[in-house]
């Protein structure tokens, strides 16, 4: 019998840098989590490796910013659940129902009920909602926002982007020339190199994921 | 000549830097250089860093110690916020060694390191403590003739345990007197201004908060309230506009402590740029130059 080590070892093994974390709560318990760009590659292996696995279901977590999709099989007496987390922006999954046909009915629900567009499912109808239900309401899922109320995102954003939580602001600085001081004070922002730093300090601990900010778009991810 | 690495924080250079102006007039008339921190970023603000994430919190906090560490320089503030962050992450590293190999793996990417070897003051204890209160009377020449309330502001009151809270108010009250304005009791003085509870209900902020202490402050008939911290300015500025719509009419001037030492050292009102209030502090100024 297959033990979850094994399992462990032989995803790290076939998924190499796509699988991010393992672990093993308890026994017969395994959670595999992977690039979500890595889903079929991650089947395909642990159909090539198991020949008797069997697909359990599909959970899905709306954690705000991120939807979390859970891949439970049964390999060998074990669960096995492939984790992959996905930006709600993205909007998508990739269904594996050409690899995995049970999957057709829950893939359908988690799309009905979270709203998420499934690419390349071969029927992708409604499955328990009405043909004529509205798009924008689905029964779970959240708004797009992560864990600050409305007032506290101003300060986040400008922590992050600015390392100042004042507004900066071209009126401001002119104002202040006017009153003989320097347009800025000696902010990391006045430099480019330092605010590299400064930034490189942030992405090295969880805040701007957990705040959910957009480094490409320099802002957070939601208003 | 007394040395500190300046933290000016992000809310006077960008908001009011009247303040900013005034602690440099007075810094160069007591005798006081404040060497700016380049490269510095805030402090960061206590709330949401803190909250929902303390290695960031700490991080960015050890970062800019770190920075007044290099230049072998206590750090001195003039923002209560500022004054909070530092000194509590400054306490945390300087006793939590497990923290600090964190946060100093983290700095270490970018050629940073803390030792753990400065200390964090506010400008009032600084005034207080290192230049002699005799040394600040020398400098004034126009003792003020206004009756002010004093707002000391929350962070003001941080001691160790067991401290006595009332140290650095005192510090304050006493600097204050040196000018010769008349301070007056309104019996709300350890009374939050509501700037931070304004992040999550404005109505109660205003009304259950500064409403209260306006409403004491007038009745004691003072001209003016003296503060020590930017958010409490802000609050009380903004916060009197914003209580118009609710159908509340005050217009206090709310003058920052070191904008009254540096009048009362003779800097004309002018060179101040008090224009950057939204109260009538310039007016209040141009009244007691004319006393």
């Amino acid at each position: 019998m297959v033990s979850e080590n094994e399992i462990i070892t032989y995803l790290k093994q076939e998924l190499d840098k796509d699988l991010i974390e393992t672990s093993k709560p308890r026994e017969r318990r395994v959670f595999v989590r992977i690039k979500p760009t890595a889903l079929r590659k991650a089947v395909n292996a642990l159909k090539k490796q198991y020949p008797t696995v069997r697909f359990m279901t599909l959970s899905t977590v709306d954690h705000g910013l991120d939807f979390e999709f859970l891949h439970h099989f049964h390999v060998d007496g074990k669960v096995v659940t492939l984790r992959s987390v996905k930006h709600k922006e993205d909007n998508t999954l990739e269904s594996i129902v050409d690899l995995i046909p049970a999957a057709n009915f829950i893939e359908r629900e988690v799309a009905d009920l979270f709203g998420v567009k499934l690419v390349n499912h071969p029927q992708p109808q409604h499955l328990i909602l009405t043909t004529d239900w509205p798009d924008d309401k689905r029964p779970l899922r959240k708004p797009l926002e992560g864990e600050l109320p409305p007032q506290a995102r101003p300060t986040a954003e400008a922590l992050i982007s600015m390392s100042c939580v004042a507004p900066v602001s071209a009126f401001m600085q002119k104002k202040r020339e006017e009153a003989g001081l320097p347009r800025a004070p000696p902010f990391a922002f006045t430099d480019e190199k330092v605010m590299q730093e400064f930034q490189g300090i942030i992405k090295d601990t969880n805040l701007s994921k957990k705040v959910g900010y957009d480094w490409e778009k320099k802002r957070l991810r939601y208003k | 000549m007394v040395r500190y690495a300046s933290f000016l924080g992000c809310q006077i250079p960008m908001r009011i830097p009247s303040i900013e102006i005034a602690s440099q007039k007075v810094f160069e008339k007591i005798g006081l250089e404040a060497i700016d921190l380049l490269g510095y970023s805030c402090c960061p603000e206590p709330v949401i860093s803190r909250l929902l994430d303390k290695t960031a919190w700490l991080a960015i906090s050890a970062r800019n110690l770190a920075l007044a560490e290099e230049l072998g320089l206590d750090l001195m503030t003039l923002c209560n916020g500022c004054y909070e962050t530092l000194v509590e992450t400054n306490e945390i590293l300087k006793h939590e060694s497990e923290e600090m190999r964190r946060v100093n793996e983290i700095l270490k990417q970018y050629g940073k390191q803390y030792a753990g070897k400065i200390e964090v003051k506010h400008a009032v204890e600084v005034l207080y403590e290192d230049i002699d209160i005799q040394k600040i009377k020398e400098q004034v020449v126009k003792l003020q003739k206004i009756r002010v309330a004093l707002h000391y502001g929350c962070h003001m009151y941080r001691e160790p345990a067991g401290e006595d809270i009332m140290r650095k108010p005192n510090m304050m009250k006493e600097l204050t007197r040196v000018t010769g304005v008349e301070i007056i009791d309104y019996g709300l003085e350890r009374l939050c201004c509501g700037y931070p509870s304004m992040q999550a209900d404005e109505e109660f902020s205003l009304k259950q908060r500064l409403l209260l202490k306006l409403r004491r402050i007038k009745e004691a008939g003072a001209d003016a309230v003296v503060v020590s911290c930017p958010a409490c300015t802000i609050q009380f500025e903004i916060g009197q506009v914003m209580l118009r719509h609710y159908g509340v009419q005050y217009s206090i001037p709310c003058i920052n402590l070191m904008e009254l030492l540096a009048l009362s050292f003779g800097v004309p009102s002018k060179d101040l740029h008090l224009e950057f209030h939204k109260s009538p502090v310039l007016q209040l100024a141009q009244k007691m130059e004319a006393m």
